[in-house]
């Protein structure tokens, strides 16, 4: 209970504090003699705002008990009575008010802190569509969200998670279109968390993903408020986690890595084409590798004699044998790209020298791999970043491929073909199968998968994923 | 339980790979002796195999430069095809793999002795492919035809491959497979051909940064060899061989040269010379019948000719009404005697059916087949021959009137 004596308040936080030394406790009086104290943690509030419309307001204005809570000049006040309660309100940055006399507090919202500017992410850049992204601050992106979408049936349900960080977690979800059974099944898996702290979103999601054992994400991440918006409009839920730019969307299916918010912004036959591309690059940065090497090794009658003439002759000298050769080249990509994403910017510029040299040229020159490994491992790498979501699976399966190839021949490849296929149609994600609309089909699905096809045709939202409010637009009559 | 079956459906699919992988035995490109021609000679009473084996790291060099030999040849001796092959192994430091070879030669000599004891390894084996062409050495043996290039490729199987590929513009010659060999060599009422190489000399001139090894020679492959079943017994020309294509509906193109009958009347009294017009084939399409009437077998064949004017030499007006008409009628003239004569040649002379009429007959009168395949040969070198031919050209060129004399 918060005692009336501020000395035993101030005597009683500051240990709950364990002395910390950025909690601040500041006893004041009123001209009228009254003995206030207010607590907070520097840093978290604005202080401007504290000193000039509060603790000066209170000073000059303050002449009995009665009187205090009307000169606070803040219009969020909530008064509390437990000192554990002052304890969560104030690390949340809010600043506490006693006073001498009085068995309560005033929790004033005053939070202020340093944010990041609102920006474009690095890793979702468009040519056209919005650019602005998510940034550390979870009220920062709920807003930025509420710009999207100006409307009351947008619903922010809080909550929070992680016994030490006590994250602020925000489900976002528009009512009448959202499918209930999914939200229902995020409210119940985020309940049954129980950690000690929520660092980012990839903790959320590894909690509570369907299938953890497997190498593809059942849950999509996403730093733009417009992808949000978009899915959100599907039927899907938004995870809002403090302090990470990246919001989570469940459920996902396997066809929305090929998917690009652009699309939708570009022209519909165009958007169909880029999308084509994605899948033949998702084919070549996964079999690629696996392909080459099997022909090479077991099916040299496969290859027109030409190329088969210049590929012995590149092979010609090269010490390894082709599978390791192939392995090896694939892993130093792995470790470019690795190092260059770690090091600090300014030396990542000699890490891509470097890294061209011993891909490139020079070990091509010293005998050591040859030019069509070469060729072959660039193009995988290429095509890798065109389906960037699916990155992490990629690598793996393409790993698998190549051994399987190496060892097995086109066999080998076929095998890896339908063990990766079947992983892919055997998961779910929050009980929607992950290979829809592929499978199952769905032939309004596919109007959304392979091929973009005109906005006038979405007339309804993914019948897998909305149950109410299916339609999405009334088409002009007469067309 | 569902993470148990998906585990015990991993790990049988990793069991059914190692149980039942069609493709072992990984051979790494440098390895390989890639071979691309292969000639087989009868020698000594022994089977003599010639590869041409390209060597790679050469082969890009000789592109570049023009200098030094992109191929090697190697050489085994073995009672059968397989152990000449083998016996390659003891003389040359890798494994020939012959899934490459664009062409079979066999020498004239191995050819009439008969062809099918030899065949049964190149059909049989995994790496040989039945498509690869099959030609005949024409008076030599097969590995005297083999090394001379006188073509722009720098890989001499490439160079013979391009000829025999022409075909398409000069029907004078046949690009029959192996596997059109076996189709033939099994068909009742149809003997095989094949194609034939024979090495001529070619006229001097002085040409700079000639070839090492092609001088003075180059390869022809005009004409066409007559197996009865599996022996060579003789040859044709190259235009009869351009009938036979007519007749088996192979003409992909080429052109067709007829002498002028209507001017021939006004012209023979000033000259001698024949005046000569041509049209390019675009294309042929055959229909071959056979008709009996009584003991009588009549054999027939509609030729229809699709063709552009390619030149004309007499002084016409193809603008003017009916003389359009009248050159193809002169040009489906000449294509039916031709024909023909190619045909009473073939009836003559070797006796035996390459163009198919057995198996027409086979079709229309299956009774009757049954009482005489065994002589179709006689029957077939003793009926009658019927042909018509239709032309029709769809193209005349740029110009209408022939330039004036």
């Amino acid at each position: 209970m918060i005692s009336k004596r501020i000395k035993d308040n101030k005597r009683r936080l500051v240990e709950l504090f364990n002395h910390s030394t950025d909690f601040v406790t500041y006893e004041f009086e009123s001209e009228s003699n009254i003995k206030m104290m207010v607590c907070y943690i520097e840093g978290l509030i604005d202080r401007n705002i504290l000193d000039r419309d509060i603790l000066r307001s209170l000073t000059l204005n303050v002449k009995n008990l009665k009187e205090i809570r009307k000169y606070i000049m803040t219009p969020k006040i909530e008064e509390i009575d437990t000192i554990n309660e002052v304890v969560d309100e104030v690390v949340y940055g809010k600043v506490v008010l006693f006073a001498e006399g009085l068995k309560k507090g005033f929790v004033i919202e005053l939070s202020k802190w340093d944010k990041r500017q609102v920006e474009e992410p690095q890793a979702e850049s468009v040519v056209r569509g919005p650019k602005e992204g998510f940034i550390e601050d979870i009220a920062v992106n709920k807003v930025l969200l509420r710009k999207k979408l100006r409307n009351n049936n947008l619903v922010f349900e809080d909550l929070r998670l992680g016994k030490q960080s006590k994250t602020d977690i925000s489900l976002a979800y528009v009512k009448g279109i959202v499918n209930l059974e999914v939200l229902e099944e995020v409210k119940k898996r985020l309940d049954k968390i129980n950690i000690d702290a929520i660092l980012e979103s990839g903790y959320i999601e590894e909690l509570i993903e369907d299938s953890p054992k497997s190498l593809l994400p059942t849950i999509t991440n996403t730093q733009k408020p417009d992808i949000v918006a978009a899915k959100i409009l599907e039927g899907r839920v938004a995870i809002f986690v403090d302090g990470t730019p990246h919001v989570l969307i469940v459920p996902r299916v396997f066809v929305e890595a090929l998917m690009s918010s652009e699309d939708y912004y570009l022209r519909p036959y165009f958007s169909s084409f880029l999308r084509i591309v994605r899948v033949i690059a998702l084919f070549i940065t996964v079999y690629a590798p696996g392909i080459f090497v099997a022909l090479m090794l077991y099916h040299q009658e496969m290859i027109p004699t030409v190329l088969l003439v210049s590929a012995a002759d590149a092979r010609e000298g090269v010490p390894l044998p082709l599978t390791v050769e192939v392995l090896l080249m694939i892993i130093t990509l792995e470790f470019t790209k690795e190092s260059s994403l770690r090091l600090p910017k300014n030396i990542g510029s000699t890490v891509n020298i470097v890294g061209a040299l011993v891909l490139g040229q020079a070990a091509v020159q010293a005998g050591l791999v040859s030019t069509l490994t070469v060729i072959l491992v660039s193009l995988t790498a290429l095509a890798e970043f065109i389906v960037p979501q699916l990155t992490q699976a990629i690598i793996m399966y393409r790993l698998f491929a190549t051994i399987m190839g190496g060892f097995f021949g086109i066999y080998g490849v076929i095998c890896a073909f339908f063990v990766i296929t079947l992983e892919v149609i055997s998961l779910e994600s929050f009980s929607i199968p992950f290979a829809w609309p592929l499978a199952p089909r769905n032939t309004s699905g596919l109007k959304d998968t392979f091929i973009r096809v005109h906005l006038r045709k979405y007339i309804t939202r993914p019948k897998a994923l909305a149950k109410q409010n299916v339609k999405r637009q009334i088409p002009p009559k007469g067309e | 339980m569902i993470l148990r079956r998906k585990k015990v459906v991993i790990i049988s699919y990793i069991l059914i790979i190692a149980v039942l992988t069609g493709c072992f035995n990984a051979k790494e490109l440098d390895e390989l002796g890639i071979s691309l021609a292969m000639g087989i000679d009868h020698e000594d009473g022994k089977i003599l195999i010639t590869a041409e084996v390209v060597d790679p790291a050469f082969s890009s060099e000789a592109s570049n430069t023009g200098e030094g030999s992109s191929v090697r040849y190697v050489q085994g001796i073995g009672n059968t095809i397989l152990e000449a092959l083998k016996d390659i192994t003891l003389k040359f430091d890798r494994g020939i793999y012959s899934a490459h070879n664009k062409v079979l030669i066999f020498g004239e000599e191995i050819a009439k002795q008969g062809l099918v004891s030899h065949m049964d390894e190149l059909i049989r084996d995994r790496e040989q492919r039945e498509s690869s062409y099959m030609l005949i050495a024409k008076g030599a043996k097969a590995y005297e035809v083999m090394g001379i290039n006188s073509g722009i490729e720098t890989i001499p199987a490439n160079y013979i491959l391009g000829l025999i590929k022409n075909v398409e513009s000069n029907p004078k010659t046949v690009d029959f497979s192996i596997m059109d060999y076996l189709k033939h060599y099994y068909h009742e009422g149809h003997h095989p051909v094949a194609g034939v190489i024979e090495k001529i000399q070619k006229n001097e001139i002085n040409e700079t940064g000639e070839k090492s090894g092609t001088k003075g020679y180059e390869l022809t492959v005009i004409g066409s060899a007559l197996f009865k079943k599996d022996k060579l017994i003789g040859y044709l020309n190259g235009n009869d061989t351009k009938a036979l294509n007519y007749l088996l509906d192979n003409v992909k193109g080429g052109i067709i040269t007829f002498p002028a009958t209507s001017v021939l009347e006004e012209v023979q009294s000033q000259e001698s010379e024949q005046i000569l017009n041509s049209v390019n084939v675009i294309k042929v399409k055959t229909k071959n019948d056979v008709e009996l009437e009584g003991d009588k077998v009549i054999l027939k064949s509609k030729v229809y000719v699709r063709a552009a004017l390619g030149e004309l030499l007499e002084n016409t007006d193809i603008s003017k009404e009916g003389n359009l008409k009248r050159i193809e009628d002169d040009c489906s003239k000449t294509v039916e005697l031709n024909i023909k004569a190619a045909v009473q040649k073939v009836q003559k002379e070797f006796g035996i059916d390459i163009f198919g009429f057995g198996i027409v007959f086979h079709r229309k009168y299956p009774k009757q087949w049954k009482k005489i395949k065994d002589y179709w040969d006689e029957i077939f070198a003793d009926a009658e021959y019927q042909i018509e031919v239709n032309t029709h050209i769809i193209r005349t060129g740029l110009i209408n009137r022939p330039l004036e004399k």
